[in-house]
């Protein structure tokens, strides 16, 4: 020990200094390079949001193949291709903003959001600080963007809209019209967000709102929540959840023969495949709010409409796409969108030309407030019928009729 | 001054110069990374009073890491506090806690104590969760850093130098506890607990003073990381692979030694983060596949191999 | 009332399961003084097993579940005998650190072989339920209980009446003794290993008959079966049934009885009381507390 550890320290003084001296700061990879845009994108590409940040990456990566396919961005006389660095966040806040910092170390201004509201956080507060600008695809929890930042866009409907547009369709297509409605939510922030703007909605108009139940983010087991809330005899009951809370609700239901006189509604969970697939028949009647439907208005020179999106994304990954898709490529249209626009990858001009932004495209408007949010677009409120999603609101939209009461199917 | 000590001295300074210099030359996410490593270390070497060089496998060593940093969040935000002045507060608050759970707890032995002190960390993670008005629950709480409320965010090289010290405090902390008769009585209970009370160690007081010493410094460390990420969250401030993390390191490193824990730190966090750089796709499976190895070729730990220890001689001693 | 019987029944069932996937890593403790933190992996891989084969040949996963057992029985020992016996004499923190990187490698390989997907197997029987009066007792929930209940005591049979089963408890109790007496310790540890991942499997595929699964989901199987191990105690076969049942029961009530989102934190408040007053679990016993580190 004696003799050792004096080494020990020399050779790590030694290390320190190489490690110091070897360094220098500079710029390095540019945002463009030569012919090439890069943007960088913090993902979960593991852990407990893999599943929903591998969908944003499929968004993504659609819109690169489509927008270099179609001769690149025109930048002041040059087309540039684009290309995304995805570094995994492993589904952590910390690390995600970590993570954008060593972007802004490789020069990289232009940023392309994470999956989910605690990592969006995370990086709205490095983007700021490093002058970088993003565009958030799918962190919608309102209290992010009460914070001042104003480098960071959101292409999505905040998530005050995920139960209220599901409110506002029962309320307007249903018949009988329900009396009574109970809302059930994760613990996470934005499901509190979302299940307390659809309770304000619901009593809006008149609905009894039953209490409501909590469980934990995540949970597989909603039992408790269930047999409380079933001697209410609620008409109507909304779970604002996730994937896994989503599909115990339906499953647990059944068991425990909780079944609402008119159905259930769930926020987020419903669009995914892999709720039909895991609950069969079960799954039939119930009521999602969507960011993305196709039967969206609009369109753009990219993508076509929202029926062209979902058939070109169809071809290049033999599956439809869903919301979390097309939200995630959508937020590249508008980084797209904004650099060809600013004719320039200089951050600043980036970050004026997304302010300025106000383009019609497959996923519907996208135009931006004051505060980074897109408040111009809604949401759609889907049913699934069939083992299908069926778009029933609003009627502009709607593809099928809705099926009240949605327990029946 | 002997020349060992002349020859400590010298290289300690070579080192403190070393690393306070080390932001100058390196962009910012270099320097976070950095800053992670040195969280680390301070989160290892305080794990390893307890774990380490007691013996007390502490698996909710992560309630104190929350704990602090959201004392630290909650003092600043409610009380209005500076970051400077909650950042003492929540450690001896933290320190107040590890006591008196350790009283009851550290009665228990083996496994019996980690899962006692697990379900700590996940019943306070709870609670946290619960108390909404107080902490913000399941949407985080973030801590004021701007508007003139709380204390400015410290910037990149702010936090590398706080963290910086928080290391260096830690590992301070464990050189001193393993010279000192206490570090000895420590040991002693890690050999052979019933032996060391026989032989006059008062090893109630010694347990309990290891585990307050190991949350207090657990808790600085929570606490300039609440502060450092502005927002935090219950799910990611008593998150038990913060703990597994700790103990991985100390347990690479080689437990028990004030320099196993360092090299753990270092070793884990910069190899986790050279493969998610270059395998953005692959490196927890890499990682996993390295940490097998490393277990069955270096049973005893990173340094206990460059130690007295043989190579082969220690694979060999664990084998069936 | 109602509502208190139908939680009360609800708990009891969910705890059987609870129980089934926790009383392997209960016997690999018990045993070899280890601590698989790969175990939740091992209940996932029989989940994804049996969704294969239901997949693929629309397996029942109630067989499903014995051909699960059976492939991971394999797995295990395999496991068991080409890596963690080689490091099973040191301290117990290398175990758990070999384990740890065994789960990263498996949970990460199910992720890319298999998907993030959630999963469930579907049934015809899953979500159908019995009325007894007011309460409903979900079928597929109590399939589960059953086999649950059923390998627990096929396990404790087997240990206490068979030559190898008697052979891995006294190898367990004290392994130098049992060399003596010609038991063969590295077949013994392995056989023991590929038991308790053959109940895991089992267990994966039960969980994907009444639920959902994903790979992230292993460590939360691991943590539930560390508390019920410690809850129920050690050194007892019957602990890790009766920490599972008491687990169900608790939360059950907890969500009924609480706001829904303080149920773990009750569980784990549970936990520590009880270590604090019995420090060897319910039924564990105390020299299994006591042992420290396996000589």
């Amino acid at each position: 020990m004696r003799s050792r550890a004096p080494r020990i320290l020399v050779a790590g003084a030694v290390l320190a200094l190489v490690l110091a001296g070897c360094g220098s700061k500079g710029t390095q990879n540019p945002t463009s390079t030569g012919d090439t845009v890069n943007l960088g994108a913090s993902m979960s590409l593991s852990g407990s949001l893999e599943k929903e940040g591998k969908l944003t990456q499929q968004g993504y990566d659609y819109c690169v193949s489509t927008v270099n396919a179609k001769g690149g961005i025109p930048v002041g006389g040059r087309s540039l291709r684009l290309h995304i660095d995805y570094q995994d966040d492993q589904s952590q806040p910390d690390t995600a903003g970590q993570l954008v910092d060593q972007f802004n170390d490789k020069g990289y201004k232009l940023i392309l959001g994470p999956y989910g509201s605690a990592t969006t956080g995370a990086a709205m507060a490095v983007v700021e600080r490093n002058g970088q600008v993003m565009v958030d695809s799918s962190g919608a929890d309102d209290t992010l963007f009460n914070r001042g930042y104003r480098r960071t866009f959101a292409v999505l409907s905040p998530a005050s809209v995920y139960a209220a547009s599901i409110v506002d369709a029962v309320n307007e297509l249903a018949t009988p019209k329900p009396r009574s409605i109970v809302f059930l939510s994760a613990d996470d922030g934005f499901s509190k967000t979302v299940a307390a703007a659809g309770e304000a909605r619901a009593k809006s108009l008149g609905l009894t709102v039953l209490p409501g139940q909590q469980f934990p983010a995540g949970a597989t087991d909603v039992s408790s929540a269930l047999t409380r809330i079933k001697s209410g005899k609620p008409e109507v009951i909304v779970g604002s959840v996730h994937l896994a809370e989503g599909i115990a609700i339906i499953k647990q239901a059944a068991e425990l023969a909780v079944t609402p006189t008119g159905g259930f509604a769930e926020t987020v969970a419903p669009p995914t495949p892999d709720f039909v697939t895991t609950l069969g028949t079960k799954a039939n009647g119930v009521l999602s709010s969507s960011q993305w439907v196709p039967e969206v208005k609009g369109s753009d020179a990219l993508f076509g409409t929202a029926t062209d999106y979902r058939n070109g994304f169809r071809t290049q990954f033999g599956q439809d796409p869903e919301y979390h898709n097309a939200e995630a490529t959508a937020a590249c249209l508008a980084m797209v969108l904004a650099v060809r626009n600013a004719g320039s990858t200089d951050p600043g001009k980036v970050r004026d030309a997304l302010a300025r932004l106000d383009e019609q495209s497959f996923f519907g408007a996208l135009k931006f407030n004051d505060r980074g949010e897109n408040v111009t677009k809604s949401m759609s409120v889907v049913q699934i019928q069939n083992g299908k999603l069926v778009t029933v609101w609003p009627a502009d939209q709607a593809a099928g009729r809705l099926i009240w009461p949605g327990t029946n199917g | 001054m002997s020349r060992s000590a002349v020859a400590w001295a010298l290289g300690a300074a070579v080192v403190v110069a070393g690393m306070v210099l080390l932001p100058s030359q390196l962009y910012t996410g270099q320097v976070r990374v950095v800053t992670a490593v040195l969280m680390f270390v301070a989160l290892a070497q305080a794990w390893n009073i307890i774990g380490g060089f007691t013996g007390y496998a502490c698996f909710g060593q992560v309630a104190f890491f929350g704990i602090g940093g959201y004392a630290t969040a909650v003092l600043m935000e409610h009380a209005n506090w500076s970051f400077w002045a909650a950042l003492p507060v929540s450690a001896l608050g933290c320190a107040a806690f590890a006591t008196l759970i350790g009283l009851p707890l550290l009665r228990l032995r083996g496994h019996y104590f980690a899962i006692a002190t697990l379900g700590v960390a996940e019943g306070m993670r709870e609670v946290v969760t619960n108390l909404g008005w107080l902490t913000g629950g399941g949407a985080g709480i973030t801590v004021p850093t701007v508007g003139g409320r709380g204390t400015a965010w410290l910037g990149n090289d702010g936090f590398y130098l706080l963290f910086l010290t928080l290391a260096g405090l830690a590992v301070g902390v464990a050189t001193l506890i393993a010279r000192s008769r206490f570090g000895y009585g420590l040991r002693a209970i890690n050999q052979d607990e019933d032996a060391a009370a026989a032989a006059g160690v008062n090893t109630t007081r010694a347990k309990v003073l290891a585990l307050t010493i190991s949350a207090a410094i657990t808790a600085l460390v929570g606490s300039a990381y609440a502060f450092q990420q502005v927002t935090i969250y219950p799910q990611r401030l008593f998150d038990v692979d913060i703990t597994v993390i700790m103990i991985v390191m100390v347990v690479i490193g080689g437990a028990g030694t004030v320099l196993g824990p360092i090299v753990g730190a270092v070793g884990l966090q910069f190899v986790s983060e050279y493969l998610r750089q270059h395998y953005p796709q692959e490196h927890i499976l890499v990682l996993g596949a390295v940490i097998i190895l490393v277990v069955l070729l270096f049973p005893s730990g990173l340094t206990g191999v460059a130690g007295r220890t043989g190579l082969l001689d220690a694979i060999w001693a664990y084998r069936l | 009332m109602t509502s208190f019987l139908q939680a009360t029944s609800y708990g009891l069932l969910q705890g059987g399961l609870l129980a089934m996937i926790a009383i392997g890593f209960s016997l690999v403790w018990g045993v070899m003084n280890v601590i698989n933190l790969s175990h939740g992996a091992y209940v996932l891989l029989g989940a994804y097993i049996a969704w294969e084969l239901h997949a693929a040949w629309g397996l029942d996963p109630l067989l499903g579940a014995v051909a699960a057992g059976l492939v991971m029985f394999g797995a295990g020992y395999a496991v068991q005998r080409s890596l963690i016996n080689q490091v099973v004499n040191a301290p117990i923190f290398l175990t758990l650190l070999l384990t740890f990187g065994l789960q990263l490698v498996l949970v990460q390989g199910m992720a890319v072989v298999f998907s993030a997907d959630y999963r469930s197997i579907a049934t015809w029987y899953a979500s159908e339920s019995l009325p007894i009066g007011d309460v409903r007792v979900p079928s597929g929930r109590l399939l589960a209980f059953g086999v649950a209940i059923l390998a627990t005591v096929v396990l404790v049979t087997f240990m206490r009446r068979t030559r190898t089963g008697l052979a891995i408890l006294a190898t367990g109790m004290d392994r130098n003794a049992a060399r003596l007496m010609g038991i063969n310790a590295r077949h013994a540890y392995a056989l023991t290993a590929g038991i308790a991942a053959a109940l895991a499997g089992a267990a994966g595929a039960l969980v994907g008959l009444v639920g959902t699964f994903s790979p992230p989901d292993a460590a939360r199987f691991t943590l539930l079966s560390f508390v019920i191990s410690v809850l129920g105690g050690l050194g007892n076969m019957y602990g890790a049934l009766l920490g599972g049942l008491v687990l169900g029961v608790v939360q059950a009530w907890a969500g009924q009885y609480l706001p829904g989102t303080w149920v773990n934190a009750v569980a784990f408040a549970v936990l520590v009381a009880v270590l604090i007053v019995r420090p060897s679990g319910l039924a564990g016993r105390a020299f299994y507390e006591a042992r420290v580190e396996a000589t």
